[in-house]
């Protein structure tokens, strides 16, 4: 019986299309198009610093014909941190673009959280033209650093191998090759980047697995309807 | 010394019911877009990311992506975690098989976390490793990226090793240079050493992936992320 399991499992893993870690193209819904997240990276930029950085990847042509290259205008950005560690964000921060500049808004206390949202105009962060090449950055009044643009893809992973490791059989059995070939080498990704006082997201009551506070937080993209 | 305590995972676990919501609606200044512009419409979740990998590797069919991408966290466990157990105990099996074993011979092993909570005394029956697979699985299937704002960023770092783990830290954000899918493979697949199934004594290679950093344009100032290639 455990091992008709078995063999089902293993037959949905050989039959299962090829899905990359991180996030990039990590479910048939959203892979390849322009709301696909890549990446999210979270922080402190230098030791006893009290900002916190933000990086969300969304995009990437680490393989041929995937969408990749311009921010989509129908695709909203949001950055959710939960301060008391109930899953719930306590803090928004939103970007989209427009006509070459993507638009900030932010922190704020959303009065109502689930998977539906709109854009938050009344909480204004400010917006930085998007970049080509060389990084355009600014900061706000209030003391965030704004960026957006396309930039390197950090993220390295033997992604090919790892979908032959998935599926062993008795004539390949080794896992994974040490040294591998990082298949994201030469990748390109479209990122926003921001770098936000803790003073604005407020102090995190909740704890990590080993007692410290920490914010919890993660990344969405969500398109106009 | 450890620097662990085995109350901090049963307080990261129940956190969640302990803890009454509380807002912050300091915005500082604020600085209107122009009026001209349209932000106006309903935006609806298509993608979801927290810890890197999660969904990638933990969620074994197409249904199942797309409607983790379509979860708020609070909702994750009670959908997730069984499934992600289930992935985990399926990938152990079928290495059992492909070495020639059975599936029963080879299941996960309560990992190293687990040894660095419990302390300098070894595992034992009266000093219990509680990662577990479904402790695993709950903590992961709960996926948001943790970043501690008044610490060092250290996505896992197990010091100097059992059994002392001096200057063990972890789980207090994630950096671009982070080899985050070593962790993860210790995490799932290197059992209570973090070693297990490292390709040695006929065992196949599942603790790394054997690629490190090769983005070379990141810098020290924002936005940190190099140029594109």
């Amino acid at each position: 019986m455990k091992k008709i399991k078995i063999f089902a499992v293993l037959g949905i893993i050989l039959a299962a299309p090829i899905f990359i870690a991180a996030d990039h193209v990590d479910a048939p819904g959203v892979a390849g198009s322009t709301a696909d997240l890549a990446d999210f990276y979270a922080f402190e930029p230098t030791t006893g610093s009290d900002n916190t950085v933000f990086i969300v990847d969304v995009q990437s042509n680490v393989l041929p014909d995937l969408t990749y290259g311009t921010f989509d205008e129908d695709v909203l950005i949001e950055i959710n941190i939960d301060l008391d560690g109930d899953l719930v964000e306590d803090q928004v921060i939103q970007a989209i673009p427009r006509d070459g500049t993507m638009y900030f808004f932010g922190p704020f206390s959303p009065s109502t959280t689930g998977l539906d949202s709109q854009v938050n105009t009344s909480s204004a962060l400010g917006s930085v033209e998007i970049s080509s090449t060389t990084a355009i950055t600014t900061t706000t009044s209030n003391g965030v650093s704004l960026f957006a643009g396309p930039r390197q893809d950090a993220f390295y992973f033997d992604f090919v191998r790892f979908n032959e490791v998935l599926a062993p059989s008795p004539e390949d059995n080794s896992g994974f090759n040490v040294p591998g070939t990082d298949t994201f080498d030469g990748a390109n990704t479209l990122s926003i980047a921001l770098e936000v006082p803790n003073s604005l997201l407020g102090a995190p009551t909740a704890v990590n697995v080993i007692g410290l506070p920490v914010y919890k937080t993660w990344v969405t993209t969500n398109r106009r309807q | 010394m450890k620097i662990y305590n085995i109350k901090f995972l049963f307080a990261a676990l129940f956190a969640s019911f302990l803890v009454v919501g509380c807002s912050n609606d300091d915005d500082g200044d604020i600085t209107p877009p122009p009026a001209a512009v349209d932000f106006s419409g309903t935006f609806s979740q298509v993608d979801h990311l927290g810890r890197p990998g999660i969904n990638t590797v933990l969620n074994g069919t197409a249904d199942n992506k797309n409607m983790h991408n379509r979860t708020i966290p609070s909702n994750m466990s009670a959908t997730f975690q069984a499934p992600f157990e289930a992935r985990l105990e399926a990938l152990h099996d079928a290495y059992a098989i492909a070495l020639g074993f059975t599936a029963a011979d080879v299941d996960y092993e309560n990992n190293i976390l687990g040894d660095i909570l419990n302390g300098p005394e070894p595992t034992s029956e009266s000093n219990p490793n509680i990662v577990s697979a479904t402790v695993l699985t709950t903590v992961l299937s709960q996926d948001v990226l943790e970043v501690a704002p008044d610490f060092p960023t250290t996505y896992f770092n197990p010091g100097a090793g059992a059994p002392s783990f001096d200057g063990a830290i972890g789980f207090t954000g994630r950096k671009l240079q982070d080899d985050v899918i070593d962790v993860s493979l210790i995490l799932l697949f290197g059992g209570e050493t973090g070693a297990r199934f490292n390709g040695e004594g006929g065992f196949p290679q599942l603790v790394t992936d054997g690629v490190s950093l090769t983005a070379g344009n990141i810098t020290t100032s924002f936005p940190y992320i190099g140029a594109p290639e």
